[in-house]
């Protein structure tokens, strides 16, 4: 029986008097594909961030491949986390956003050559052989010399997504990652992460709007509300037969607004 | 009153001396104050309340108090103190600390502007936070500052005639020698004004183009 590689364990966080995750628990196995859906504001996306460390929480453990991720062990007792701790940490994870983040001053290969060089001492050539396959795989080595701000939306995310892929994490967050684009410029990104997906046995957790691809691409498939899981399983249960009210609701309101499951 | 081309060129390499002092004064002063003012500007966003609260002080007591009172403390009161500048260095001194408390403004508005996304892909790649700054925030941050920069070196340019008040031989204390020795005003005080219009001119559209190279990926 292999372990699981995130394992969320009673993790409460709350904006003031906001509770975006309330006694949350759930755990990813290694390799599993991972869907979170839900409406906005149900914290979906705050877990993804506060899995790359970008938010802290306010009570309960996060462990990520065996390793507490905000705390260590000291004297036998659980502290928090210092800074040399999380960098470890955040080795094993990539995370692909939203509005790409890409680093408008580098070009694409910068883009994809600066973390590996910096954080992992590779040599610049053999940063730039690896970032090339890379972007060859994305479909964007032809814009290696170009500057970010030359690129369209969808470009910019398979640049992003070789850039997160470049430092090899064993798990991939994908926060929301067509939201912004153009609906023409879609489905080149999708086909990015479904080559993924088959191709690698990278662990991928992805926050999405797109219900037809998380039915297709998922193992399995987290509806979220008010900061709780009121629903998991198999995408054809969850999208054909959901039993929860709130999860049959939130996808009738998707329906309506034109998307096919 | 009439223009002496002949005083002119007598007392035209003493100004010019006066000025490659200026210039240099000029250039030295806002090398400091660009790094101490970035060195404000870093320590005020320091997590260490303590650290942040000295450093606002600090900032404020600097920019509340004149320039000119600085450089006295600094040339003629410090000695007390076993602490001897020569009049060039107190003055780079006063001047590079002056200015810096003005410069810690436009780098902190420059650093603020820089999108929040920026620091989360430089924390999703992994980066320290010392490499954070290096290649992901400062490259972004800085040009757009040129100009507002190049404004307060134009400025410091133009401050520099109080060094004269601590002894140092700039080109205003050049020019109000030859002018007290001879008793004539009008050739070197007008030749003090242009030589300083002279300077500013070229300066701005320089640090212009300077501006532009580094923007290369607007």
């Amino acid at each position: 029986m292999t372990e699981p590689i995130i394992h969320i364990d009673h993790v409460t966080k709350s904006y003031g008097s906001f509770t975006v995750l309330k006694d949350l628990c759930f755990s990813v196995m290694p390799g599993e594909k991972l869907a979170l859906i839900g409406p906005s504001g149900s914290g979906k996306t705050t877990i993804l961030r506060t899995l790359m460390t970008l938010e802290r929480i306010d009570s309960g453990v996060i462990r990520v491949d065996g390793d507490y991720l905000f705390h260590m062990e000291r004297n036998g007792r659980l502290v928090p986390a210092d800074e040399a701790h999380l960098h470890r940490m955040r080795a094993k994870i990539g995370m692909v956003f939203q509005l790409f983040n890409l680093f408008p001053h580098k070009t694409v290969l910068e883009n994809v050559t600066l973390a590996p060089m910096l954080t992992k001492g590779v040599r610049k050539a053999d940063a730039q052989r690896r970032a090339m396959e890379l972007l060859e795989m994305v479909g964007m080595a032809g814009k290696a010399n170009s500057m970010p701000a030359a690129l369209s939306g969808g470009q910019k995310q398979r640049v992003a997504i070789a850039r997160a892929l470049a430092l090899q994490p064993r798990i991939m967050l994908f926060d929301e990652v067509t939201s912004a684009l153009d609906p023409e410029l879609v489905e080149e990104v999708l086909n990015v992460m479904r080559m993924l997906g088959t191709q690698t046995d990278m662990t991928m957790l992805l926050v999405t709007h797109e219900m037809s691809f998380a039915h297709d691409f998922a193992d399995r498939v987290l509806f979220f509300d008010r900061g709780r899981i009121v629903e998991e399983g198999p995408p054809g249960d969850i999208f054909t037969n959901p039993r929860n009210e709130r999860t049959q609701t939130f996808l009738k309101k998707i329906i309506a607004a034109g998307q096919r499951i | 009153m009439e223009w002496d081309w002949a005083f002119v060129r007598e007392i035209m390499p003493t100004l010019l001396d006066g000025l490659k002092i200026t210039v240099l004064a000029t250039v030295l002063g806002s090398a400091l104050a660009a790094v101490v003012g970035l060195a404000f500007a870093l320590l005020r966003r320091s997590p260490n309340r303590l650290v942040s609260r000295i450093t606002a002080f600090l900032v404020e007591f600097i920019r509340g108090t004149p320039l000119l009172v600085q450089l006295y403390f600094l040339f003629y009161v410090l000695p007390g103190a076993g602490i001897l500048l020569s009049p060039l260095t107190a003055g780079v001194i006063g001047l590079g600390v002056h200015y810096a408390t003005y410069m810690a403004e436009v780098f902190r508005a420059g650093i603020d502007n820089t999108p929040r996304g920026q620091w989360e892909a430089a924390k999703a790649c992994n980066l320290t936070a010392v490499q954070t700054w290096q290649h992901i925030i400062l490259p972004q941050a800085i040009p757009p500052m040129i100009p507002a920069l190049a404004n307060y070196f134009v400025a410091m340019f133009k401050e520099t005639p109080l060094l004269s008040a601590i002894t140092v031989v700039e080109l205003m204390s050049q020019a109000r020698s030859v002018a007290n020795f001879n008793y004539r005003y009008l050739e070197p005080m007008t030749l003090v004004g242009v030589l300083f219009l002279a300077i500013s001119l070229i300066a701005v559209p320089a640090l212009h183009l300077l501006e532009r190279r580094f923007r290369r990926y607007r």
